[in-house]
């Protein structure tokens, strides 16, 4: 036999073709392809030549059902995608019963499936039909219609087709294989992109700050969080959280809740307030089943003061040092439990002790015959590691877990407030007076930047400033100070036309009132409010220049950018 | 309102302006200044009843100042109360503006550009 197409290649160029050659070169075609499509289609027609037959086609079985799909047709007729049902036809047959079917006259054979022919047009008579098997599983078969010349098909044409079949279900396993590798490898380039993100959230260690944390996930991404920033007044936020669950879902609320906590933290200054408003937010929003247990709070280091409530999470651990250290039993729900609960909230003064908050991953973490670490572990680890810096500590504290070559079954997650590193830069007691003068709020509004609105406010700064034992001209000063920095924020911080919201606190000090005033517009050149030359006789521009005037003291302190404006006004009574 | 009045009185158009000047008020402060100014050329403010002006104020008075001055008349201000003179001291314009004690004193004053 002579090759009649290039395409039939080296397989048909031997002059008699044996069944090991074909499998040799079927593998070795298979193996080099990266398409498995196109190399089905091309062993199917070199078996064809070889069989000298008029039609062949590759079923591929479905896992869910069993029924067979035609994937590769070849001869005058296609049947490509024709769908026969498990069992059924000669094919179906051939793959139920795991062997090689020859027909000679398929109108004898009562299975013979009718709608093949039907569907193309093509007129079968003898069929010849190899399954395909990788291991035990079957996955389809290779069959051959008519063979040229009425001839039946012989032994020979029998091996050749399963010689084929067995290639060419190794070929598709392989590819399956690969298509399973490259879908994992996705999988995990998106879990490491997320992890990423997630450790992205959290905060970056300052050596300066007296708070440090750290966290290290189980798995790729984790479902505890800790988050710390320090306000404009030197005051640290703080919160260390643990999302029930571990995965995807889990690092999603995580993301949620952490995302949260910074944006409020920056202007909720009050931990039970804030638990609330994040507990009602996930009650609102996440999918049953889900809770995440919290602990939030704010530390002065400047006076050791820390405020902090806590949501179902684990209590924190206020540490003297070695074997004396207390807890705060938490005695309000996870957060997205109960929509109404109430979070109440504990004052502490840290006196050069460190508070550590962890996660249950830490305390439950098993070593020895099934002992957990417990508080007492986490006392013992911090008493090998006194003497270094807070997040050397930290991390050390994970390394002598590592050490002791017990896995942890949980993500590890710790924050630590070190109030003797604040206590030394603060050099306290030195400070505290004044700290503690500045801090006597008196009251604070919030006022819509319309310019209707300046008119309600100043009888309230009028009246801060009679109790404050202002005289009246003083208190002219007062209002006018205060509605020219309104003015400025209704006109240049927001523009006309773009209203927000204003706040205004009022603090007394010893000697007077501190204002401060405060918008959430975007962040205001300080060069556009510069009080200008007055020799010049123009409308406008004055404003600035009479709070500079009739205060003592009158400073933007710094927001981070999208934070808003927040100027501060200090007014002190004359003397004598 | 902050325009309590506008009256004609002895070849004076008198604003009477009362109450707080601030923000909210300066805009129909300056309309009614800029009106009485297309009519005549010498306008007084009374300012008497004024408890409360900002620069916002302010700035509508020296709006009509300048539009005065171009027309070669006056703006000047009347009744100046300690309040509305401690900023008027503040942006230093005590000393630019011609200031009468009382609506007497300014209209038997004879109206700068005038001779």
């Amino acid at each position: 036999m002579q090759p009649s197409e290039t395409e039939t290649g080296r397989i048909a160029a031997a002059a008699e073709p044996d069944e090991l050659r074909l499998a040799a070169e079927l593998s070795r075609s298979f193996a080099s392809s990266d398409n498995v499509d196109a190399t089905v289609r091309l062993a199917l027609s070199n078996v064809m030549q070889l069989l000298r037959v008029e039609a062949g086609s590759l079923f591929l079985r479905e896992d869910k059902d069993g029924d067979l799909i035609c994937r590769a047709s070849l001869g005058p007729n296609s049947i490509e995608g024709l769908r026969v049902p498990r069992g059924s036809g000669i094919v179906g047959r051939s793959v139920e019963e795991d062997r090689i079917e020859a027909v000679e006259d398929v109108s004898r054979d009562a299975s013979f499936f009718k709608s093949a022919d039907a569907t193309s047009g093509f007129v079968t008579r003898s069929i010849l039909c190899a399954p395909m098997r990788v291991g035990k599983k079957p996955i389809g078969a290779v069959e051959v219609l008519n063979k040229q010349n009425g001839q039946p098909f012989d032994l020979k044409d029998r091996d050749m087709l399963q010689v084929m079949a067995n290639a060419a279900a190794l070929a598709i396993a392989n590819a399956r294989l690969a298509d399973q590798l490259v879908e994992q490898e996705r999988i995990k380039r998106e879990l490491e992109l997320a992890s990423e993100i997630q450790r992205s959230l959290l905060p970056p260690a300052d050596p300066d700050l007296p708070i440090q944390g750290i966290n290290r996930p189980i798995r790729e991404v984790s479902g505890d969080f800790y988050d710390f920033f320090t306000l404009p007044d030197g005051v640290i936020a703080f919160c260390l959280g643990d999302v029930s669950g571990k995965g995807i879902n889990a690092a999603l609320l995580m993301a949620k809740t952490s995302s949260l906590f910074r944006c409020l933290g920056k202007t909720i200054r009050a931990p039970a307030r804030l638990l609330s408003i994040l507990n009602r937010e996930i009650c609102e929003t996440t999918s049953r089943g889900m809770f995440v247990t919290m602990l939030a709070g704010l530390y002065d280091p400047a006076s050791g003061e820390l405020r902090f409530a806590n949501a179902g999470h684990l209590p924190p651990m206020l540490r003297k040092e070695h074997r004396r250290y207390r807890t705060f039993e938490a005695s309000a729900p996870p957060l997205g439990i109960l929509r109404d609960a109430v979070f109440p909230e504990e004052t502490v003064k840290l006196d050069n002790e460190m508070f550590i908050v962890f996660s249950d991953g830490v305390t439950e973490y098993r070593y020895g015959a099934d002992e957990e670490l417990g508080l007492d572990g986490i006392d013992m680890l911090l008493k090998l590691t006194e003497e270094q810096p807070l997040g050397q500590r930290l991390e050390q504290l994970l390394a002598e877990l590592d050490r002791g070559g017990w896995k942890a079954r949980d993500d590890l997650t710790l924050l630590a407030i070190d109030d003797s590193l604040a206590g030394r830069i603060w050099r306290r007691g030195q400070t505290e007076a004044k700290a503690e003068a500045k801090s006597d709020f008196l009251f604070g509004l919030t006022i819509p930047a319309e310019a209707d609105r300046l008119k309600l406010m100043r009888p309230a700064l009028g009246a801060a400033g009679r109790a404050a034992g202002f005289s009246e001209d003083e208190i002219a000063d007062l209002e006018l100070a205060a509605s020219e920095a309104v003015e400025n924020i209704i006109l240049h911080a927001y523009g006309e036309g773009h209203p927000g919201d204003i706040t205004l606190a009022v603090h007394r000090l010893d000697d007077g009132l501190m204002l401060r005033i405060r918008d959430f517009a975007p962040k205001v050149d300080q060069a556009m409010v510069k009080p200008r030359p007055l020799d010049e006789i123009r409308p406008g521009g004055l404003g600035t220049h009479f709070i500079r005037a009739v205060m003592d003291d009158a400073t933007f302190i710094p927001l981070p950018d999208g934070e808003g404006n927040l100027l501060e006004l200090v007014k002190r009574r004359k003397k004598g | 309102m902050a325009v309590a009045g506008i009256t004609e009185q002895q070849g004076h158009t008198v604003v009477a302006l009362e109450g707080e000047i601030d923000l909210e008020q300066a805009g129909a402060v300056r309309r009614a200044l800029l009106d009485s100014l297309k009519k005549g050329r010498n306008v007084l403010v009374d300012l008497s009843k004024v408890t409360y002006i900002d620069s916002s104020g302010i700035a509508s008075l020296v709006e009509g100042l300048q539009v005065a001055r171009r027309q070669r008349g006056e703006l000047a201000l009347v009744a100046v109360n300690q309040r509305v003179r401690r900023v008027l001291e503040l942006a230093r314009l005590d000393k630019v503006f011609q200031i009468h004690a009382d609506l007497a004193a300014a209209t038997a004053a004879p109206p700068s550009g005038s001779n």
